[in-house]
């Protein structure tokens, strides 16, 4: 392999030591697939609830259509912010291989900025004036998805760099790319469609407009099914064709490696059996909370298994380094302490606010 | 320098700053926005004020529509474009900095949520929940400036950092303290600027006394930039300030810029205060545009000149822009620029191929062939040496000297200049020799750069450089073995597109 093309580490080393930013890296990112899977997938959703809603306002898919933005208002946001953190510790441990990846993507990887932009004003014109507006956002998701799988796919194989550095477009023709834009596609359907019908679920079981949420929370439920159908093929597929050397690495890593994929495998599975056992969700909203809560762990625990698939792809190539540590572990602490007190400040003011309703003169 | 190239087809610094613009405007407004906004509520409630709120209302939606998503994503694209067009660089300030920004990250975590729950609950929670809701909006916001004020001056003013390379040196700085009171006072403005069009909105009855009430905001706004701008000044070493202030300014365009922006603030500031204050009533659109202008002009004039100051370099005597460290200088002299990164190495090894690999590691952060800062129009041309050698009664052979030589031979007068040229008739004759002299020349440019690492390490490393000691101060030197200068002569000697005088044909 060429390993010239690899950029020298960092001369300046590591404020901390390589673990932590492992840990920071995968748990920001999880925390970012959360709001990524409501703005993707919801979108994607919501265009085709919208289209089968026909513009009847009162037609449940055209609820489950509004309603699916509604939480994009925030979702978006909050992805776009969630985001940041892992793309702040993806530079800091593979900026060798993150940075010649995207600048072999160039344009496209700037792309990404603009379809943001798109995505996002565009789910705001949606609610103001209808039209394609919706289209526009769910396939500006979905470009940005295909950018950073792309992007990811690049950096981990710089010895594949000089093919990508004469035709960029070259890594949709990777084995691996179709399946994998799959995986996070389906992924994030299955997970708007829960949440779409856990909350309708919780609303008829309140008494509110029961048949028209006990019609959506039932058409969520079938979207989760099917997606996680096809995921659980995909997921094997993508399993298939992974590189040689690093489906081996998995397979020989022993327990940190295959215990996480072992178990979300055997979560998946799991799923589609919970997710089989109702055709009337609202009838069983324990089983709803347990789907959800099961595939925000699946989410969690395949966060793990893709980094730890990263870090197999570039073995051959970070062998070849040795990272100096420089750790700064006072602002580490400081950064500990700001995250604990800043994440009790938002629960804290979500709280004041969920319990300050108010209506009228009272009201701010 | 040893990652591969982004050939974007523009100037990397170009859109760096679109970029960059963009997001200190939202991002300044986003701060200066909240205070205003959550301050009126306040007040609003305290007086019972409908009209008071409802600005505060109107203004909250432009809050949310731009600071939530404008400035994030163009917060993220300042990343995205550092990272495409000097990702050495920005690698080597985040490995610094990391922390610093995963604070700043909570914080911004903070101010998302609150602008969110902010914007989508009046009229549904109680003021008092409301209006804390916003506080921590702008507690939020204003706690990342605090962040991001010490990594922004730390570049131009390392300190003490260059010495001990500890995080807190760098970043209380000697510029954090006067630069965070003009950020303030900048943020204000913008808010100011932006909530007049609500303002203007208001009941024909407490239009004049909203637009009143904002001139006061911006009246000290105003005063609070004005003093954190020339207490920056005053925290500035001399070394630096010579670049723009005294009698004989070394950058004359920045000692303009800062005279631009002083200007546009002084007539921000009147303009301000006649139509806020003395004649509220008389306030209109256009009366906005212009603040609005006005301060984006100071502002704007204010980034520039601090960008302007701090070249070539990304951290002041540490890092250039181009992804050089200084510390590297000598390694990379002595190995040569290919040992050092396999892009450069790799590829066609014909002199003029590699030139062009050196020059897309080393110049192209800074220069584009025949854009923005050309290297083509800095460089000599066979057409330029022909017009100067040229007799001319109209005097184009010295205006074609001034425009394209004197730059660097400013000790060397015209007439002197001809007697070193060969003749016209002699350079007709023999096309060769003055591409000779061409390529001798640029060569000679290149070496020079070269040597100007040599002076450059020679500075003591624990204090600022005095750039102003330098021929070409405001770049960074050559790095690479003397091979590899030629080459790159000779790639850069090729992008001479002068037909050949005696054959007629095109090179
Ligand atoms: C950090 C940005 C930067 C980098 C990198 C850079 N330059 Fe420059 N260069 C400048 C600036 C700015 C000027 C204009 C100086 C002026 O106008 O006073 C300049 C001017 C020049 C000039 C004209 C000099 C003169 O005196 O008229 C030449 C020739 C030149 N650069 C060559 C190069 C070469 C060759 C490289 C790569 C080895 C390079 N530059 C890298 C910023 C840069
Ligand atoms: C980018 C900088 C640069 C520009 C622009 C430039 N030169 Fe030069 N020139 C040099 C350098 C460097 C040398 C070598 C000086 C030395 O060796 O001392 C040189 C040498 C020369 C010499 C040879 C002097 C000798 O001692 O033999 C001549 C003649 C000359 N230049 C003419 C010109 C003319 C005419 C122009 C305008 C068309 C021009 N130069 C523009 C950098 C430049």
């Amino acid at each position: 392999m060429n390993t010239d093309l690899i950029p020298a580490l960092d001369a300046a080393g590591l404020p901390g030591p390589p673990w932590l930013f492992h840990i920071l890296l995968v748990f920001t990112f999880f925390l970012h697939l959360l709001f990524m899977n409501l703005t993707l997938g919801g979108t994607l959703m919501a265009l085709v609830a919208h289209l089968r809603g026909g513009g009847r306002a009162d037609h449940p898919d055209s609820v489950l259509a509004g309603r699916l933005m509604a939480v994009n208002t925030y979702a978006i946001s909050l992805a776009i912010t969630t985001g940041v953190a892992p793309l702040l510790f993806v530079q800091v441990l593979f900026q060798q291989f993150f940075y010649s990846g995207t600048i072999l993507l160039g344009w496209i990887w700037f792309a990404m900025l603009v379809l943001l932009m798109l995505g996002y004003y565009a789910a705001y014109l949606h609610k103001a004036y209808r039209g394609p507006w919706l289209a526009v956002s769910a396939l500006s998701f979905l470009a940005i998805a295909m950018i950073h799988v792309a992007v990811h796919l690049v950096h981990v194989q710089p010895e594949r760099w000089a093919t990508f550095d004469a035709n960029a477009l070259g890594v949709l023709g990777d084995p691996t790319y179709w399946p994998r834009l799959l995986h996070f596609v389906l992924a994030a359907i299955t997970f708007a469609a829960l949440v779409a019908a856990w909350w309708a679920v919780r609303r008829a079981r309140a008494g509110d407009r029961v048949e028209l949420n006990r019609s959506i929370a039932r058409t969520g439920w079938r979207w989760a099914l099917w997606a996680t159908v096809l995921q659980v093929a995909d997921g094997f597929l993508l399993l298939g064709v992974l590189p040689r050397e690093v489906l081996l690495g998995v397979m020989r890593g022993g327990l940190p490696t295959l215990g996480p994929l072992t178990l979300s495998i055997l979560l998946a599975i799991g799923l589609l059996v919970m997710l089989a056992r109702a055709t009337d969700p609202v009838e069983h909203p324990g089983l709803v909370s347990g789907t959800l809560a099961a595939l925000t762990l699946t989410v969690a625990v395949m966060s793990v298994t893709r980094h730890q698939v990263r870090v197999l792809y570039l073995e051959p190539a970070t062998s070849l380094f040795d990272p100096t540590v420089v750790p700064q572990w006072g602002n580490f602490a400081l950064f500990a302490v700001l995250l604990a007190l800043g994440l009790a400040t938002v629960f804290w003011m979500v709280r004041r606010v969920v319990t300050s309703p108010a209506e009228g003169d009272e009201a701010a | 320098m040893d990652y591969p190239i982004w050939d974007s087809g523009l100037s990397g610094g170009v859109l760096m700053a679109w970029v960059a613009i963009t997001h200190v405007i939202v991002s300044h407004f986003a701060i200066g926005g909240g205070l205003l906004i959550v301050v009126t509520e306040t007040l609003a409630i305290r007086r019972a004020d409908r009209e008071m709120r409802e600005l505060a209302r109107r203004s909250s939606l432009v809050l949310i529509l731009v600071s939530t998503v404008f400035g994030a994503i163009s917060g993220v694209g300042i990343w995205v474009v550092a990272g495409l067009i000097s990702p050495g660089a920005i690698s080597a300030l985040i490995h610094a900095y990391v922390w610093g920004w995963a604070i700043e990250w909570v914080f911004f975590v903070l101010e998302i949520v609150a602008a969110l729950i902010y914007y989508t609950t009046w009229d549904r929670i109680t003021k008092q929940a409301h209006v804390l809701v916003g506080w921590l909006y702008f507690i939020g916001a204003y706690l990342s400036m605090v962040i991001i004020n010490g990594i922004v001056t730390f570049m131009l003013t390392p300190g003490r950092w260059l010495e001990t390379r500890a995080f807190w040196d760098g970043f209380f700085n000697p510029t954090y303290w006067p630069s965070l009171v003009l950020r303030t006072g900048i943020c204000v403005l913008m808010a100011v600027a932006f909530m007049l069009w609500p303002a203007f909105t208001a009941s024909p009855g407490r239009r004049t006394d909203l637009v009143r009430y904002l001139g006061w905001w911006f009246l000290g706004g105003a005063l609070v930039s004005y003093a954190g701008y020339r207490w920056w000044e005053a925290v500035l070493p001399d070394t630096v300030t010579a670049l723009f202030l005294g009698e004989a300014p070394t950058l004359v365009g920045l000692a303009a810029t800062r005279s631009f922006a002083l200007w546009s603030l002084a007539l921000g500031l009147a303009l301000g205060v006649l139509a806020l204050l003395v004649a509220p009533r008389a306030a209109r659109a256009v009366t906005a545009v212009a603040l609005m202008a006005a301060i984006f002009a100071f502002f704007g004039g204010y980034e520039r000149l601090r960008e302007g100051v701090r070249k070539p370099f990304l951290i002041h005597s540490h890092l250039f822009s181009n992804g050089l460290l200084v510390d590297q200088i000598d390694e990379i002299n002595a190995t040569g620029l290919a040992a050092h990164s396999g892009w450069v190495a790799a590829g066609d090894p014909a002199p003029e191929a590699r030139g062009r690999r050196i020059f897309a590691a080393q110049c192209a952060a800074c220069h584009t062939l025949d854009g923005y800062q050309s290297i083509t129009e800095a460089l000599p041309t066979v057409a330029d040496l022909e017009l100067v050698a040229t007799p001319s009664s109209t005097g184009m052979d010295r205006l074609a000297y001034q425009a394209e030589c004197a730059s660097c031979h400013a000790d060397v007068a015209h007439a002197e200049m001809v007697e070193m040229l060969p003749s016209i008739e002699e350079i007709r004759s023999d096309p060769d020799a003055i591409r000779e002299l061409n390529l001798g020349m640029i060569t000679a440019t290149v070496m020079q750069l070269k040597e100007m690492g040599e002076e450059i390490t020679a500075f003591d490393r624990s204090v600022m450089f005095d750039m102003r000691t330098l021929e070409r101060g405001t770049m960074p030197p050559f790095v690479g073995s003397d091979e590899e200068a030629e080459a790159l002569a000779v790639y850069l000697a090729s992008l001479d597109r002068t037909p050949d005088a005696a054959s007629g044909d095109a090179r």
